[in-house]
């Protein structure tokens, strides 16, 4: 029933543990929560610096459709509303609100919604929104959003693949969270009206696929284990194994009537619904050969400093790595803040980087990309700036995964080349239309001015023409009057 | 699964074991003299490509340890007759290196096959030197008197079997009177043919080049010989003579100046084998695999233009 990916790549996790475990993480000192979340605007604050706060505590709103609410994770006081370092690849500071623990960790107040079942499609879907409930395999986006849209679907996709090796954050939300991720499931279900939930696990977690299978007791949800590759936990790649069916490209999966959520997200929305709690924490996988691997259980905002120190790191020079080891990004520092989207820190050693050696167009990479591009001829392109020609070779088709990287015998950095060729584009673009839209405003200007100058000068013409029609006539009168001058002075001297 | 390469220089290496087969093979038949030109096509190679570099201000070792420049050396060593005179495969390593390679800009820039074209620049400029060939096997001082010009050639030389065939052809005998079979070239074939499937089952190359081509040379062979058997060369002798294996699986699938396209490589590779056929047999020179190589080389942008894959979610 299953169509394995074409392509992708097999990869196992190189840091296995024994048993996945969570560990709660003891309440940092201080959280920074960033107020730019990953789609929209930057969240308007709703506290000053020097309030109180209680966990779960709206302190930053926005209008954006596309936006979230923010919430303080820790009860304290807000110490700080300023720039700080945020995990991303930029490394470039952003607003964030600071807030300093009293250790506490008192509760707002929280309002019951009693039976899901009861409540409205748009009612919960507010209520998720309110939660600060985004995607959180790591895309990060929000999931009332893409709820929203999700009316016509007819199946609810719930993304357990966890398919980039080494993280296993949401392996052990399953292990030890199956109960409440079944009843999120459900939650989904009732908001987005769909007949039918899949819940799509790797068959390399085994244990999590038991411990779901024995709290799932609805019939319209059912598990399946597809097998391990990475890619294939890509929303539009799982949909095709799972279902055959190809989202066309620049289409959404709900177009075709598939809503996609990850197994997290969905027991954040248990979280939201039923404990009514909001989002202000997530299970964080710490691995990389620099430390003891393993999951914490985590407050929002906390450093990457505050868990990477329980995780046992030694003492050798590291390189940091937010997200999967394929599509994550590396960050400069440790002193970054566990953000909604921080699903695994990556902590190894500092590596040399391999010489990169020139493309031979050897086609290794075309034979791994997921969505059948050519990197190679993408690579030729991209790297003389030939953006346009790049989009001619569908590079907008590209998803980042990397899996050419990996395998280029030449150690290319291509995805790099990829993300800038489209960044060019979407700048030339932008310039070509500005351009155009100056030229059009020129060109305009110069027809208003030779059109005045024509008005003018036809108008000139006209009044020239009244003119000496003017005088002409004028011509006429001053002769009879002439004549009548030269009567008069005749018919005196004909007196005289 | 898919094979990962830990380096560009791993994929050279496993191409220059895998011609191992092909050269015993050769030396078996034909003696020491290919050993010669070897050693003598890798040193000016990287002599060639070392002053290259140095002249566009280029690091040095990193570019010669690809192993880009010892293939092209070997490829072209291998290409030309074993008792070739030594200024043969100087001057064609080094036309090879400077025109094929270097002067666009090193490896990864070339159009065309380096190690082919200065394989074609040898043929014309020099076709008596090309087309001798050792007629037994040559044990190591008789072949070093002979690419060292201290002896003459005369005495061990003798035709190729596509060179023999051209000839009788041409004196009006018909296919049937000759015998156009020769043990030795089809070792050598065979020795390149088991070299090949090495590199396949590495994946160092992929399978469509060297079918296409084969299939190319068959289907226009077999139309040939359906059309007058008495008149041209049977699919059997195409295929285990003159430089196809070689051809088909080290020449043809270089990557740099192929098509890269799943589809391109088809196309591109069927044609090679289209025109080797029809070269062999309508034109001037014994063999053609360089021309044809050459000759689809320039069309290699177009294809790979035209046979870009479906991909995802899109249509057609």
């Amino acid at each position: 029933m299953l169509n394995t990916l074409n392509n992708g790549i097999v990869m196992t996790n190189p840091y296995p543990v024994d048993k996945v475990e969570i560990v709660q993480a003891p309440l940092p000192d201080k959280v920074v929560l960033p107020l730019q979340q990953r789609i929209g605007g930057e969240a308007i604050p709703c506290v000053a610096v020097g309030d109180k706060v209680l966990t779960g505590q709206v302190i930053a709103q926005t209008q954006d459709a596309f936006c979230v609410s923010i919430h303080a994770s820790i009860s304290g006081m807000v110490v700080a509303i300023d720039e700080q370092i945020i995990p991303h690849k930029s490394g470039l500071k952003s607003k964030c609100i600071t807030i300093q623990s009293d250790g506490k960790d008192v509760w707002i107040e929280r309002k019951n919604y009693g039976d899901f079942l009861h409540c409205s499609r748009e009612t919960l879907i507010e209520h998720i929104q309110q939660s600060g409930i985004i995607g959180l395999g790591g895309a990060g986006f929000p999931t009332h959003s893409k709820l929203s849209k999700s009316l016509d679907c007819h199946t609810l996709v719930i993304n357990a693949t966890e398919c980039e090796p080494g993280i296993m954050c949401d392996d052990a939300l399953m292990q030890h969270y199956p109960r409440e991720v079944v009843r999120g499931v459900e939650i989904l279900l009732h908001i987005s009206g769909a007949k039918q939930a899949i819940i799509a696990i790797e068959d390399d977690k085994p244990e999590a696929y038991q411990s779901l299978l024995m709290f799932n007791h609805n019939d319209k949800i059912s598990l399946v284990q597809i097998p391990t590759k990475y890619t294939s936990g890509a929303e539009k790649l799982l949909i095709k194994t799972l279902f055959d069916v190809e989202i066309p490209s620049g289409g959404f999966a709900t177009d075709k009537g598939f809503v996609c959520q990850n197994v997290a997200t969905s027991k954040a929305i248990f979280d939201a619904v039923i404990e009514n709690k909001p989002l202000i924490s997530r299970i964080v996988t710490v691995t990389g050969d620099g430390v003891v691997p393993n999951n914490f259980a985590v407050r929002l905002g906390t450093s990457f400093a505050h868990i990477v120190a329980l995780s046992k790191p030694d003492n050798k020079q590291h390189n940091i790595r937010m997200g999967g080891m394929m599509m994550g990004v590396d960050v400069a520092t440790l002193d970054v803040p566990i953000c909604k989207i921080s699903n695994c820190i990556f902590v190894n050693h500092t590596r040399a980087k391999p010489h990169v050696q020139e493309c031979i167009r050897c086609g290794q990479c075309n034979q791994v990309c997921p969505i059948g591009l050519l990197p190679q001829q993408l690579y030729w392109h991209a790297k003389s700036e030939q953006s346009k020609r790049a989009m001619d070779y569908n590079l907008r088709d590209c998803i980042e995964c990397r899996c050419c990287d990996v395998v280029c015998p030449s150690h290319i950095p291509l995805v790099a080349y990829f993300s800038f060729a489209k960044a060019l584009y979407h700048k030339q673009t932008r310039e070509k239309h500005k351009t155009d839209v100056a030229r059009e405003r020129f060109e305009f200007r110069e027809y208003r001015l030779e059109r005045n100058k024509q008005e003018r000068a036809e108008m000139m013409a006209k009044k020239k023409i009244e003119l000496k029609k003017k005088m002409a006539n004028d011509k006429v009168q001053k002769d009879k009057i002439a004549q009548a001058i030269a009567r008069v002075k005749k018919t005196k001297q004909d007196k005289v | 699964m898919t094979a990962i390469f830990n380096s560009t220089s791993q994929m050279m290496r496993q191409v220059i074991y895998a011609l191992a087969l092909g050269i015993i093979a050769i030396f078996t038949f034909f003696g020491w003299g290919v050993i010669v030109q070897i050693v003598l096509a890798v040193v000016v190679a990287i002599a060639t490509e070392s002053l290259f570099l140095k002249i566009r201000k280029r690091p040095i070792v990193p570019a010669i340890s690809d192993g880009s420049a010892v293939l092209t050396a070997i490829l072209l060593a291998v290409s030309i007759p074993s008792i070739a005179p030594w200024w043969v495969v100087v001057v064609g390593v080094s036309f090879a290196i400077i025109f094929g390679k270097q002067l666009y800009g090193g490896l990864g820039n070339n159009p065309f096959n380096p190690a082919m074209l200065g394989y074609a620049f040898l043929l014309i400029s020099y076709p008596l030197q090309m087309t001798t060939w050792a007629g037994e096997f040559v044990n190591f001082s008789q072949a070093f008197e002979v690419i060292f010009n201290l002896s003459p050639a005369d005495a061990l030389s003798g035709a190729t079997q596509l060179d023999e065939v051209k000839t009788q052809l041409a004196l009006g005998k018909m296919m049937s009177e000759m015998s156009a079979h020769s043990t030795a070239q089809a070792w050598v074939n065979m020795g390149f043919l088991l070299g090949g499937l090495y590199l396949l089952i590495r994946q160092v190359i992929f399978w469509q080049i060297p079918s296409a081509f084969l299939l190319g040379i068959v289907v226009t062979a077999f139309f040939l010989s359906l059309s007058n058997s008495e008149h041209y060369l049977p699919v059997q002798n195409h295929l285990m003579l003159g430089g196809t294996m070689l051809g088909a699986f080290f020449i043809a699938t270089d990557p740099v100046s192929a098509s890269t396209t799943p589809k391109g490589r088809l196309i591109y590779g069927f044609l090679i084998g289209m025109l080797i056929v029809i070269i062999r047999t309508f034109g001037n020179y014994p063999d053609s695999v360089a021309f044809a190589v050459l000759l689809m080389n320039i069309t290699v942008p177009l294809i790979d233009y035209y046979t870009q894959p479906r991909i995802f979610g899109k249509s057609g």
